[in-house]
Formats: structure tokens, sequence, C-alpha cells
């Protein structure tokens, strides 16, 4: 019983790092219909950008991070307002071939720069651990956790509380009407694949604290991302919480029931029963997951 | 003219095309028949490459192209093919009933998941098929037992040389390739082609005049899923290694998905076209910069997606006519 607890709790923890990732792939997907396949390539350059400033520059792990999400901020801008804004009216896989090739030149630009060796930094939290009714949390993890909530919590309020956040969700609704009233959509389009890059640069951020990393690491967290938002359902941000921990737990499970090379299928079965029994994901609303031919 | 005696002798008659298409895939056929002979070994590995790669991007388009189903994950069908194949011969069978034990497999997986599946769209229905090629290829990875684990399942040599063995893949492929121009006249020409491409137009409709689009996507998947898997187990008598992360490989899914785009997407040619380009350029990039060769093939991929949206025929079209024109007025 324990042991299953302590299993829960650390696929909780795991889950709100996944509930983090998965936001930025979604909010791309969502209000773009543009499904990233790059997304875990800008993850791995938040998370070489994060190493270069903590060993080259000496700067604190809390001033690489903004860092990190800068760098991968601007990638995202100029990316979706030079080269994905004119794919906007092609069909889905036009889109979906386009990032794969660009994840493709994106591996190969950081096995130039950083090398194909696997790397992480110096462990910044050690492995020290606090207690929570008998249950252990290493500070390494717990950080994570906070942040990647943080960045979650960041998220909702900009979306819902400002005016950046309506501009963003009434491209999304009807991108003609949006431009009617005066919004600039390839501007509010570029600035949420922006915000999907910055999370992502977050992200690698995060990885780089307790992760190695290399540059074809990257894939498995576009995997990853794709289930926990399917899972939760496309545009929300409960939904990815709830589909983030989902993965976590089950994943810490099988690698506890099953042999641990099934820790990735699980989260992919989980995902064809979820997309078999309720497409539209756990919390899932129409209006995002809206699918163009 | 010949084109135009042909034009004059069958006129623009309902077969005109399936003729016109039949006509052009014999003379391609007869080329792939004489040229071994001409050819080196690299060249003919290289070929011998060329015609799998059109052959599984015939299967990318049966689904993608004519139904308009973005079947991002069809390496799963590969993959079974290959192991299905590889393990048959392991056990002593001949190559003909092995391949039979690749294709079957995967023609079944196709029919039974895809009523499930195939009511999914778009991304939706594109990440279904991703997380089947997941799991099957997680399952052959781990069930050590039947397909060796991720340490790969070696083949017993074939008969005679090496040159012997490429002559043999090179027959096999050649002789896939025909069966995929014939699929690929059959889906733009029959009845049962009529129904896929209502579903890709407009599915609610195609279902209102009566198309079963359910069984029609089904079937439709299942063709490319033997079409696919017969390539799998070709490929894994040629190479006479397989291991998992070799022949479930995302890259070559997506690799067939570039090159019908390129070809151009629901015809019948687009394929080989595909296939004969980016296999090329993958193959100058691998020998001249093998240190870049996935961002070359990578920027390949986006500005084919940028600049030849509806693929090389579709380009060609597009702007023959103003060519046409200025050489006239030129001349």
């Amino acid at each position: 019983m324990q042991l299953v607890a302590q299993i829960v709790l650390n696929g909780v923890l795991l889950g709100g790092f996944y509930a983090c990732m998965a936001l930025g792939f979604s909010i791309v997907w969502g209000v773009m219909n543009v499904v990233n396949l790059a997304y875990g390539s800008m993850i791995m350059i938040g998370a070489y950008v994060t190493q270069l400033a903590v060993l080259q520059l000496g700067l604190p792990l809390a001033a690489a991070l903004p860092l990190a999400a800068l760098a991968t901020f601007m990638m995202g801008y100029v990316l979706q307002r030079a080269l994905l804004n004119r794919l906007a009216e092609r069909s889905v896989f036009m889109t979906l071939i386009f990032t794969f090739g660009l994840n493709m030149a994106l591996i190969n630009l950081n096995l130039i720069l950083f090398s194909a060796d696997v790397r992480s930094l110096p462990d910044v939290f050690g492995r020290a651990s606090f207690t929570i009714a008998g249950l252990s949390v290493p500070y390494s993890r717990a950080t994570i956790f906070a942040v990647a909530m943080a960045m979650t919590l960041g998220l909702h309020a900009l979306l819902n509380w400002t005016p950046l956040g309506n501009a963003i969700k009434a491209t999304s609704f009807d991108p003609d009407a949006a431009r009617l009233s005066g919004i600039d959509v390839p501007h509010v389009y570029a600035l949420t694949f922006a915000i999907g890059g910055a999370i992502a640069g977050v992200t690698g951020a995060l990885v780089a604290t307790s992760y190695s990393f290399s540059p074809i690491a990257g894939e498995s967290y576009t995997m990853k991302a794709f289930v926990v938002v399917v899972l939760g359902g496309l545009g929300s941000i409960p939904g990815a919480i709830i589909g983030g921990m989902l993965l976590g737990i089950v994943e810490n499970l099988a690698s506890l029931f099953l042999d641990s090379g099934y820790r990735d299928a699980v989260g992919f079965a989980l995902l064809l029963l979820v997309l078999v029994l309720r497409p539209r994901g756990l919390m899932g609303r129409r209006f995002f997951a809206e699918v163009k031919g | 003219m010949a084109a135009s005696t042909l034009r004059a002798r069958w006129g623009n008659g309902p077969w005109a095309g399936t003729l016109r298409s039949a006509a052009i895939g014999c003379v391609l056929m007869a080329i792939l028949m004489v040229l071994p002979s001409f050819l080196s070994l690299y060249w003919l590995r290289l070929l011998t490459s060329v015609l799998m790669l059109a052959v599984i991007a015939q299967g990318m388009n049966a689904m993608a192209g004519f139904v308009g189903y973005p079947a991002f994950g069809n390496v799963v069908f590969f993959g079974i093919g290959a192991y299905g194949t590889a393990l048959a011969i392991a056990a002593g069978f001949a190559m003909g009933p092995a391949l039979l034990f690749g294709a079957i497999p995967a023609g079944g997986l196709a029919l039974a998941v895809g009523p499930l599946l195939l009511r999914l769209r778009g991304h939706y229905f594109a990440i279904a098929t991703l997380g089947l090629n997941e799991v099957v290829s997680a399952l052959a990875a781990n069930l050590s037992g039947l397909t060796g684990g991720a340490a790969g399942l070696s083949l017993p040599l074939g008969a005679g040389t090496a040159g012997d063995a490429a002559q043999r893949a090179y027959v096999g492929f050649a002789a896939l390739f025909a069966a995929s121009l014939l699929l690929g006249i059959f889906l733009r020409d029959s009845r049962f082609g009529y129904g896929c491409r209502a579903i890709r137009s407009n599915e609610e409709a195609a279902e209102a005049t009566g198309v079963p689009t359910l069984r029609v996507k089904s079937i439709a998947w299942m063709l490319s899923a033997l079409l696919t898997a017969v390539a799998g187990g070709l490929y894994a008598r040629w190479v006479g290694f397989i291991e998992p992360s070799l022949v479930f490989d995302m890259a070559i899914s997506v690799k067939a998905f570039v090159m019908f785009l390129l070809g151009g997407a629901g015809t019948v040619f687009g394929p080989l076209i595909g296939a004969l380009l980016i296999e090329s350029a993958t193959t100058l990039a691998w020998s001249h910069l093998l240190k870049l060769h996935l961002l070359v093939l990578g920027v390949t991929i986006m500005l084919v997606v940028l600049l030849l949206p509806d693929g090389a025929q579709g380009f060609v079209a597009r702007h023959w006519p103003a060519v046409r024109a200025r050489l006239r007025r030129r001349s």
C-alpha cells in the first residue's frame, strides 16, 4: 500500500511537469490547428540554453530559466510569422509534414552545435528530500512540480484575464471575425506560437535540472505532449493537468507491474483507448477541437 | 505524334485515362526489366530502394491521397510484414508463403482496427495510427522470445552471391511496384475508387448518397496495409537483419508521405516521381554532406510543402500553359 501510494505520488509530481509541457503544444494546436512535431526539439533548445547559461555564463538557475524561455519565445515568433502563417489555409497534414521536416533540421543543427553527447547539469538539488505522511518527496521533483504549476496558472491567467488572451481566443474561434474586429491575426498567431515556444523553453530548463538530454531526446517529449493533450482534451488547461497526471501515474505503475520497456507503450495504449472511446478527450471542448479537413 | 494518335484512336472516352496509364505503366516496366543489365551493383541497390519507397508511398497515397485519411503510422504494416516474413523464413518457409505470413496479419490488423480508428478524422486519425505503431513496435521490442527483442532478428543467408541476392530483391520490388501501379489505377478509375474520392471531398455527402463509407475506408486501408507489408517482407529478406527501431521507424512513413505529396497526391505515378526525387536528394546528401544530411532532408521537406503544395505534377500543370504561351509568342 505504502509502495503504491508512493508511486501514485511520484506519478502526480511527474504529471504536473507533463501538464505544463503539454500546454505549450496544446495552445498551438488548439489555436492554429498546427501539430508541432518540432516541439521536443524546442524543449531541447531550452535545455541547451539553460546549460550554457549556467555553465558558461555562471548564471543561477533562476536567471537561466527566463533566458531559455526568451530564446524559444523568439524562435517561435519568427517560425510562425515567417513560415507557418503561409500554411494557415492548407490541409492539416501539410503542417504536420512541415513541422516534421523542421524537427529534422533542428535535430541536425543541435547535433552540429552541441554534438550528440548526452548531457546533464551537475545535480542542482542533490539527492535531498523531505517526507509528507511517510512518503518521500525529493526537492528536485517538488521544485519542478511547483514551477510547472506556476506556469500553468500563469497561462490560465494570461488567456482569461488579459486583452492578449481575449485576442487569442477570439482568433481561435473565428479568424475572419477576429480580423474584422481589428485583431492583427498573423501577429496573434505568431505570439501564440511564441507563447507555446516559451513554455517549451521553460520545460527544457526543467529537463536540464534533473534529466539527461541530447539532440534526439526531444522526440519522446513530443510524443508525451501528444498523449497528454489527447487524453485531457485539446485546448483545456484542466484537461492537460488531468491528462498529465493520468499519464504520470500510469507510466509509474506500468514500470512497477510490467517490464520497463513497456513504459512508453502503455501511454500510447491509453491514448488509443481514449481516442476510440472518447475522441474529444476527457475534458475537451468542441470549440477548440474542431478539426479542419 | 504518338500522343495525338492515341487520343485519335481512343478519344476521350471513359477508359482513355486508364488505357493511357496502363500504357505508361507497361513502358515503365519494360524499362525496369532492361535496366539491370546496364547498372552496377551500387546503382541497382539505389534503384531497388527507390522502388521500395515508391511502393510504400503508394500505400500511403492509397489512404491519404485517395481517401483523405492521413495514415501517418502506416509504417506499422511495414514492420509487421518484415517480422512476419522474417519469422516464417527462419521457421523454414519459402519466400512466397513467408510473405503471406507478413501480409495477412497486417491486412487483418487494418481490417480489425479500421472500423474503430477510421471514425476519427484529421490529426486525431493521424495520431491514432501513430499510437498503433508505437504499441506494436513496443511489443516487437519486448516479446524477446518470439522476435528476438530489441537486439533484432538475423535471417539465414539466401543461396548464391551478394549480387544474386541484390538481383532477387530488385525483381521482387519491381513486381511489387507493378502491383502498386495497378492499385493506383484501380483507386483512380474503379467504382470503389469513386467511393474513396467521394469520401475525400465530403464524407457526409458520400454517406448520404449511399457510399458505405466505413466499409470503403476499411478496405482501402487493408489494401494499403497489404502493399506496405509485402514491401516490409521483401525488405527483411533483402537486408537480412531487422530490429524494431529499423522497421517501425516513423521516418519511413514521413518519407513516404513527402514523396507522394511531392509527386502529386491521389495520382497513379506521383509516388514514383516523389521517390525518385527524394531518394536521389537523400543519397546525394548522404554521400557529400554526411553531417548535414538530416538538415538537407528536413529543409527539402519544408520547401516541398511551402512551394509545391500540389506536387511536381501540379506545379507543371499550373505553369505549363504560361510557358507554352510564351514559347508560341516567340516563334
